[in-house]
């Protein structure tokens, strides 16, 4: 019995997912549980396991397609079992044409009645359906080809849509050449028929350059739209890091409140720490600290480890730390789950392991979600002091900006000190300017003076 | 290789078992008379010259008398192959093959077995209702029995002998347009294929079907003479375009299912073509199967290509519309395209 | 006095079953053999082994005659799988083939032909075993029997014919049915030996058993035996019998056999009191075993519904 290779529905947003890589190709062996292929979601890189022991013996999407969720896309067939498709493929379904020159029969003629029991007519919903037979609708499944499109088509006893009316629509769609997704945009915003647009060579797919050329013939192009330009797609991820930022600044009421801070003496502290450490031992950043000091604070100012939904204020118990991280894909803040009950050497030793696996795209959605509170660090980028936006249902995010060195008055006497710029931003719809001000103050005196960590 | 006749090859069937095993005798009326037929169809002509009247053993015309004594000797420790003249004389013995062959096994809790064979010949042939009858639906329905019907010279030879080594009751169904008996009882309209026959021995096992021509259009499920009929059609419907594969069950009970739907699953249409009356047929039993274990491969409808529901007429012009023709066959075929 | 135990045994056992049936432990009606036991045992006291017995839906006296363990036809009918049947048969097909007894059929005269098969077997094999077949006078009516009887005759099959005359077949009296005045006229019809015996008295049914077995034994051919006796109870345990009158039921009722038997034998010395009577505790004992042994027996196993209806 061959099993079906389903896209899992692995993103709670989105109902539809992009492949990236197929690691096995046609006709290899896989195994139940070894990954067969990638996707992405609109939060990361997932891998997909093989539902099965077999052989891979059919590739409905490929890498770049995006597919829906829970759809067909690939069969695995037992190892043994007559190794091709379960169905009938296309070739062989070229035979199956109504016979030429053999008269019509009755029976395809017929519609299909629709009375009911004693001859009344059936209610619309019962009626106002495709008449496919089984084989049809199996096929059209695997294909994933909506049965609508087939409307009208079938050409099977009484009307029915049947195989050949299935094979005969993937015909057609296979000798429509294929339009890169470049080529389609432009011709949208240009309204250049596509069908009046032909490949550079016959069997290719339409460019962006066929496009071009068609529209500097002139067939069918309007006049303006002359600058070239380069039309970029979102990408699931990016597409979702857009709606979220635009609804953050519509809900919220986002003030920030921005310092300097005498860190010198972190620093120092810092310096010993990086000392003492052997070789191989994670060596702690600022934001480990920071998150560090953080927790602390944050256990007297509980308002500020909250969620808002702009209903209810829920005051959360643990620290969930989240850190924004820049990665290719957009920005990500994968979750340090109870910071506060953490020592600064496991907060690096796991924000290493979360950063590290958020870049590489790894990191699982679990883990991309839950956080209580923000920390952002642009110190290595240069800025000082920046607006970080909220990320709803939090009440409140942290900037870090830069340490730079800087004559600076301390102690009555001009010195070089370590400066480091902080940005806090928090929700004004339940954090008033005082509150979010003590706040930031009580985490300066930590920086300030590290030994009050002590108290 | 011998090329021989169904009769032939059914005789020598018997022969052969009866050689083999002395617990195996024949019973029937006019199997065994000197200067008789050797049976209505002359299956067991010579067999008495061979073995004696006392093992082809020749009854008066008591159809429950020759089932009775069958099931009996059978329980006995005999080896019985019994027969009716024609099929619809089943029906005489109907309590002996339903009530007590089928059932006796099964009331004993498996303690006792009933190793008998009943051959019967079908088929309509110019005799009228009461000699033309296909009844092999009655006895598919019945647990308990065994039914085969072997369309071939090769088949007849190695089902009869599988029947007679069977433990069970065995029903065999032959036709009477496909014995090939010659002579004074030769069959006008007769098909008589002539088939080879090794002569090393060999069993045709029953419940197992064959594909005797391969397809990939339309699976065609038909018997006996139905069997010829269909593989006609099938060459008609190559000239346009349409393969068929057309399958010979050969064994009705048990029936080889996987083979019908294995074959489904390929072509996705399936018409079965019985001489028998249409409603509550042995075709529809395949139907059923067919619809319930192989319904997502199904492009079309499933079609029966039957007698219709009247008994068999006389006039020739009517026996004719009333058997399954090949036009009929290629009629339904075409309409579930 | 194995004849008399035999019928003892036979009657208690019916009475007893009666009595369950009543109480409700046992699933199905009961056609009961009560008054008519010295046919059974008077016939069946002359078989070997080997020898074989087809009986009808009146079969527990039949198979007790024959051997067959009263606990396997306890525990039959309470419809359980250590009965002779395994619990597919039930009162009316009850029987042992090991100890030559086949399921009662419980078609009326489709044994007939059945048993000459079976007679023509041991023909065949030169065993020299018999074949009794057992039925009411109602079956000597259907074309079976007829076609049965004849084909046993024409091949001189060794096959003893017993026919139960007692009265009824169900309400039907005898009258109604024929219009001669005993089934063994019939024996002429097909040129067989027959003969006709007082069925209540159990020396006159095993000597004229006797006869048959010997003659069937020694290539002599078939024998149809009418034994007229009655049946004390009902056709079935749903038959209130109000198409017999009270007279006729109370004097046969006189001619029971086995009070009958036991008189004999104590009056021509054979046995006393005290032997009898230890022989009739012996059988009850017998009879209680047989349900304690049907009660603590396990019902079959569902899933055995689909088993033995094939050889494999």
């Amino acid at each position: 019995m061959s099993v079906n290779v389903l896209v899992p529905p692995l993103s709670q947003t989105m109902d539809t997912l992009v492949i990236v890589e197929w690691l096995k190709k046609i006709g290899d062996p896989v195994t139940k549980g070894e990954t067969l292929f990638t996707v992405e979601t609109d939060k990361a890189t997932l891998e997909v396991e093989s539902p099965a022991t077999g052989i891979l013996s059919s590739v409905l999407a490929g890498a770049g397609d995006e597919v829906k969720v829970r759809s067909i896309i690939g069969i695995i067939a037992e190892p043994g079992e007559a190794f091709e498709e379960a169905l009938t493929s296309v070739d062989n379904s070229l035979n199956e044409n109504y016979p030429p020159g053999a008269p019509p029969s009755t029976d395809r003629q017929q519609t299909i009645n629709v009375a009911g029991p004693k001859g009344e007519p059936l209610p619309p919903e019962r009626i106002n359906r495709l008449f496919a037979s089984p084989r049809a609708r199996q096929l059209a499944q695997l294909k994933g080809i909506p049965l609508v499109e087939l409307r009208g088509s079938g050409t099977g006893p009484r009307q029915l849509i049947v195989e050949r009316d299935v094979n005969a629509y993937i015909e057609r769609q296979k000798s429509r050449p294929r339009v890169t997704p470049v080529a389609r945009r432009m011709a949208e915003m240009t309204g250049v028929d596509l069908s009046k647009v032909a490949p550079a060579k016959p069997g290719t797919a339409i460019t962006k350059a066929d496009v071009e050329t068609s529209l500097h013939e002139g067939s069918g192009a309007p006049a303006s739209a002359q600058s070239s330009f380069q039309a970029i797609r979102l990408t699931p991820t990016r597409k979702t890091i857009a709606r979220r930022m635009h609804e953050s600044h519509q809900i919220t009421a986002p003030v920030t409140y921005m310092r300097e801070v005498d860190a010198t003496r972190l620093v120092k502290l810092r310096e010993r720490i990086l000392e003492k450490l052997s070789e191989d031992a994670i060596r702690p950043t600022y934001t480990d600290f920071l998150v560090y000091i953080t927790c602390r604070v944050l256990s007297k100012h509980p308002a500020l480890n909250a969620y808002f939904d702009g209903e209810t204020v829920e005051l959360h118990d643990a620290v969930h730390m989240a850190l924004a991280v820049d990665t290719a894909r957009g920005l990500m803040a994968p979750v340090i789950r109870d910071a506060d009950s953490k020592g600064v050497e496991e907060l690096a030793r796991i924000r290493g392991d979360l950063i590290d696996r958020t870049l590489k795209g790894t990191v699982t959605p679990n883990e991309l979600a839950g956080g209580t509170f923000t920390i952002t660090n642009l110190g290595a980028l240069g800025i000082d002091h920046f607006t970080p936006i909220l990320n709803p249902p939090q009440v409140a995010i942290l900037g870090i900006g830069r340490i730079r060195e800087i004559p600076a008055v301390h102690k009555g006497k001009i010195r070089i000190r370590s400066v480091m710029g902080l940005s806090l931003t928090c929700d004004h719809r339940v954090i008033d300017g005082a509150p979010a001000a003590r706040f930031l103050l009580d985490i300066c005196n930590l920086i300030e003076s590290p030994d009050l960590v002590w108290l | 290789m011998a090329k021989m006749t169904i009769a032939e090859a059914l005789r020598q069937a018997i022969r052969e078992e009866m050689q083999r095993d002395e617990r195996v005798f024949c019973i029937g009326e006019d199997i065994g008379i000197e200067g008789g037929f050797g049976g209505a169809f002359t299956v067991t002509l010579g067999l008495s010259q061979e073995f004696g009247h006392e093992r082809i053993l020749d009854t008066p015309i008591s159809e429950t008398a020759i089932a009775g004594v069958a099931i009996g000797s059978a329980i006995g420790g005999m080896r019985p192959i019994a027969d009716v003249q024609y099929s619809d004389f089943l029906f005489c013995m109907m309590d002996q093959l339903v009530n007590q062959a089928a059932k006796l096994r099964y009331m004993s809790g498996g303690t006792l077995s009933v190793p008998m064979v009943m051959r019967a010949p079908v088929g309509a042939t110019a005799r009228g209702s009461q000699h033309a009858q296909s009844p092999e639906a009655f006895f598919t329905h019945v647990p308990g029995l065994k039914i085969v019907a072997p369309a071939t010279a090769y088949d007849a030879k190695g089902l009869l002998k599988s029947a007679v080594r069977d433990d069970n009751p065995v029903l065999v169904f032959e036709h009477k347009l496909l014995y090939g008996s010659k002579g004074a009882r030769s069959e006008k309209g007769s098909l008589s294929p002539i088939g080879e026959v090794p002569e090393e021995e060999y069993l045709v096992p029953i419940g197992e079907g064959v594909i005797r021509r391969p397809g990939k259009d339309v699976t065609i499920v038909a018997t006996l003479l139905m069997l010829y009929r269909a593989l006609s059609a099938a060459e008609s419907l190559s000239n346009q375009g349409i393969e068929a594969e057309v399958i010979d069950p050969r064994t009705l009970v048990p029936l080889d299912k996987e083979l019908i739907l294995g074959s489904v699953r390929k072509t996705g249409r399936l018409l079965i073509v019985e001489e028998d009356n249409l409603t509550n047929g042995w075709g529809a039993e395949i139907a059923a199967i067919v619809a319930d274990e192989a319904f997502m491969w199904l492009d079309a409808p499933i079609k029966r290509v039957a007698a219709p529901d009247v008994p068999p007429p006389f006039a020739p012009v009517l026996e004719r519309e009333y058997v399954p023709s090949e036009q009929k066959i290629i009629d339904a075929v075409l309409s579930i395209f | 006095m194995g004849m008399y135990r035999t019928m003892f045994l036979i009657r208690r056992f019916e009475e007893t079953v009666n009595e369950l049936y009543l109480e409700g432990r046992i699933p199905s009606t009961l056609h009961l053999y009560i008054g008519q036991e010295a046919v059974a045992t008077g016939v069946c006291a002359n078989l070997r082994p080997g020898d074989y017995v087809l009986s009808t839906h009146r079969p527990h006296g039949h198979s007790l005659a024959k051997g067959v363990a009263p606990r396997a036809i306890m525990a039959e009918l309470f419809g359980k799988a250590s009965g002779c049947s395994k619990g597919k048969g039930g009162s009316m097909h009850v029987g042992d083939i090991e100890k030559g007894v086949l399921p009662a059929i419980a078609i009326v005269g489709a044994n007939v032909p059945i048993a000459a098969g079976l007679a023509l077997a041991a023909k065949m094999q030169k065993s020299g075993g018999v074949t009794v077949c057992f039925f009411g006078e109602g079956a000597s009516n259907e074309g079976a029997w007829h076609e049965g009887i004849n084909a046993a005759a024409i091949w001189g099959l060794p096959v003893i014919y017993v026919c139960e005359n007692n009265l009824y077949a169900a309400s039907t009296p005898f009258s109604k049915a024929f219009k001669i005045q005993h089934v063994a006229e019939r024996a002429c019809a097909y040129e067989i030996a027959g003969a006709t015996v007082d069925g209540n008295d159990v020396l006159a049914v095993f000597n004229r058993a006797k006869e048959a077995v010997e003659r069937a034994r020694e290539g002599g051919g078939p024998t149809l035996i009418e034994c007229m006796t009655y049946r004390q109870c009902g056709h079935s345990r749903s038959d209130p019998r109000t198409y017999r009158t009270h007279e006729e039921e109370d004097e046969w009722k006189l001619l029971d056999p086995i009070p009958r038997f036991r008189q004999w034998l104590m009056d021509e010395g054979k046995a006393e009191a005290a032997q009898l009577s230890n022989v009739e505790q012996e059988v009850e004992q017998t009879i209680q075993d047989a349900i304690a042994f049907a009660a603590a027996s396990p019902e079959p196993d569902p899933q055995d519904v689909y088993t033995d209806i094939f050889k494999e």
